[in-house]
């Protein structure tokens, strides 16, 4: 197995003691991220990338992985304690893990959550090892009309996916593919859409726009109606009973297959495969009239799936150069910070580097049931802490995240604009995400377009003549019509409901 | 709601126009093949049909919203109306006074506006949330922060 002799070159150069000290700080402040209720983890691994700077490129992926999934487990923590999901993933979470702790079982509920996220995450991350290689293989032979129709079928299955309405959801698309476009033209080298400002001529930031549309943004709902209330609640007891874990180990299994099948689909989003796991086991179950009651299996499968797929997620991006949602996006603009392009070549160019990232995927998850077990308690008492600190030391960390990706201001008025116009967009329940992911595929994009372009002489039949690129394209049709049929079905089925 | 998303569908058809319009300043083709102007024209043309559709579907009932209602709590909205002046400001003194200076006042006047109280609390977070911050990223991360043109730095 090919995968498992790079996977152990990838533990020995993840093993260190300083990338064992970056993945540690990523868990801890990731599930600190996660815990906060308003920061999701595309704005809180947006927010810390400055902290990355000064590392090497192995040990700030490694960082910014960890701080990724140890938001995703975080966000479980609210759920479970105030019925409010720290971020979106953790929706499902909330049905069964609140009901726990009102009957005094939020320590297990949390305790379940950590084991089914640990074995969600490995057993995802396993698969990566075993599906990348020949996967990357395969996209080596891809040229620039491959990667458009790939780039292409990604934000289809994003816009398809984002909401309900298809056309807002293909107009965000458009506007965040716009805006990526502006700054230097990266084939002849000529100012775009620069107003004449110097400060536009590298491009808007994607970090200060990412940190505006989901950091301060946020923050800024927040603001707008704080309250919230935290359970009281003992969390005395929490590693499951033998009989817990065995009517869980089920949930955890299936959850695990779940979660890494959707993850491997660009666009699906963490919600899908949490509450796709949640009806799966409702529909096993011999006891479903307990779910929504406090059944253990409602919380261990949606968690399992949810730190599953974002393991999972991994694979689009790291194989392919395709993130898969916008905190993915965000990993990506780190790797390019860190002057690397996610995709076939870097498992080609950079193997050390690829390999290093994905042993840490597991020692993260290790790092993250150790961590997360016996610090239930103190990641309780920090959502005792009062929203206004919470939200000042954010905005804080948002002006800091900004100004120094380029020690510019300009920069931090980008991001506030951002901010703005992301609170606005929030409220109206515009799509976020198909923008996002536009935002850092429209350079990549429009390159391959035009070099497909050139390749044919302006021909774009180029795109349906070469197996790949065609089918690729017939699957950004069929994702785009089928989205149309499903919002229509909808529609049909409710207006009949109405009549 | 209604009212809402017609607005935003305007603002997302301008922005595609004015994309598409400064497009045709550039080359559309060159001898090498699709110019400059080429791709954002194309999507801005296709953002300005998508955007009528919108704001047809938007006029016609026919659009699908997330939710029905836009609710705005009024105090909310001055309490975030007060926020971003705030950080405006914050952004405008940065180089001027420095990250540590600028920050301290805009902590101190955030916690103010959002409720807190005590003096000696807003106090220490914004000492420490600034200059320890400052401290922070300079001297242990050394990521450059603003010193300051005020202050001769």
């Amino acid at each position: 197995m090919e995968g498992f002799q790079h996977l152990a070159a990838g533990f020995a150069a993840a093993l260190t003691l300083q990338n064992l000290a970056f993945a540690l700080a990523g868990c801890v402040l990731g599930t600190l991220i996660g815990v906060l209720p308003g920061l999701g983890p595309a704005a809180g691994t947006a927010i810390l990338i400055p902290l990355t700077f000064k590392l090497d490129a192995t040990g700030a992926i490694i960082m910014l992985a960890a701080i990724y999934y140890g938001a995703m487990y975080g966000g479980t923590i609210t759920s479970v304690l105030i019925n409010v999901p720290g971020e979106a993933a953790s929706v499902v979470t909330c049905i069964d893990g609140y009901q726990m702790a009102r009957q005094g079982r939020a320590g297990t509920a949390l305790g379940i959550s950590a084991i089914g996220s640990f074995v969600g995450g490995v057993v995802a991350t396993l698969a990566l090892a075993i599906v990348a290689p020949p996967l990357a293989r395969f996209a080596l032979s891809f040229g620039a009309p491959e990667f458009f129709a790939l780039m292409l079928l990604g934000l289809c299955l994003v816009t398809g996916l984002a909401g309900r309405s298809l056309i807002a959801a293909l107009l965000m698309t458009i506007v965040g593919l716009l805006i990526a476009l502006i700054g230097i033209d990266p084939v002849r080298g000529a100012p775009r859409f620069t107003l004449g400002l110097p400060e536009l001529y590298d491009g808007l930031g994607f970090v200060p726009v990412v940190m505006g549309l989901f950091g301060v943004a946020e923050i800024l709902v927040t603001l707008e109606s704080p309250a919230r209330q935290v359970l009281e609640t003992k969390l005395a007891r929490v590693m499951p009973s033998r009989a817990e874990m065995a009517r869980a180990s089920g949930a955890i299994g299936r959850g695990s297959a779940v979660g890494f099948f959707l993850g491997l689909i660009p666009g699906v989003g963490a919600i899908i495969p949490t509450f796709m796991a949640y009806v799966l086991e409702k529909r096993l179950s011999k006891t479903p009239e307990q779910f929504g009651q406090g059944a253990i299996e409602g919380v261990a499968a949606p968690e399992t799936a949810n730190n599953a797929y974002a393991n999972a997620s991994m694979i689009p991006l790291l194989v392919l150069g395709v993130p898969s949602s916008p905190t993915i996006a965000v990993l990506m603009g780190a790797f390019i910070i860190n002057g690397l392009t996610p995709g076939p070549f870097l498992f080609k160019e950079q193997p050390e580097l690829v390999w290093a990232v994905i042993a840490s995927f597991f020692i993260g998850n290790v790092i993250l049931l150790i961590l997360n077990l016996p610090l239930v308690g103190l990641w309780a008492r920090v959502l005792r802490v009062r929203y206004q600190y919470l939200c000042v030391g954010t905005l804080l960390f948002c002006i800091v995240g900004a100004y120094s990706l380029k020690g510019s201001v300009f920069d931090v008025g980008v991001m506030l604009a951002f901010g703005v116009i992301g609170y606005g967009l929030r409220k109206l329940g515009m799509p976020l995400a198909p923008a996002v992911l536009a935002l850092i595929l429209g350079p990549f994009m429009e390159k391959s377009l035009r070099t497909s372009l050139e390749m044919s002489g302006g021909d774009f039949s180029i795109f349906v003549t070469r197996p790949i690129s065609a089918t690729l394209i017939a699957l950004s049709v069929i994702v785009i019509v089928g989205a149309s049929l499903r919002i229509a079905a909808v529609r049909t089925m409710r207006d009949a409901e109405l009549k | 709601m209604r009212r809402g998303w017609l607005i935003a569908t305007i603002a997302l058809a301008i922005v595609c126009a004015l994309f598409a319009a400064e497009s045709l300043q550039l080359a559309l083709f060159d001898a090498l093949g699709p110019g400059p102007g080429f791709f954002p024209f194309a999507l801005g043309g296709t953002g300005v049909v998508l955007a009528g559709v919108l704001a047809w579907q938007v006029v016609t009932g026919r659009a699908e919203f997330e939710s029905d209602h836009l609710e705005f709590d009024r105090t909310g909205l001055a309490r975030i109306a007060l926020v971003v002046l705030v950080l405006a400001l914050a952004a405008a003194f940065l180089e001027w006074l420095g990250f540590a200076t600028t920050m301290c006042a805009t902590l101190a006047a955030l916690l103010v506006l959002l409720g807190i109280r005590r003096p000696l609390v807003v106090a220490a977070f914004a000492i420490i949330g600034s200059f320890g911050v400052h401290h922070v990223f300079t001297t242990w991360l050394r990521v450059p922060l603003p010193a300051g043109t005020l202050f001769g730095a």
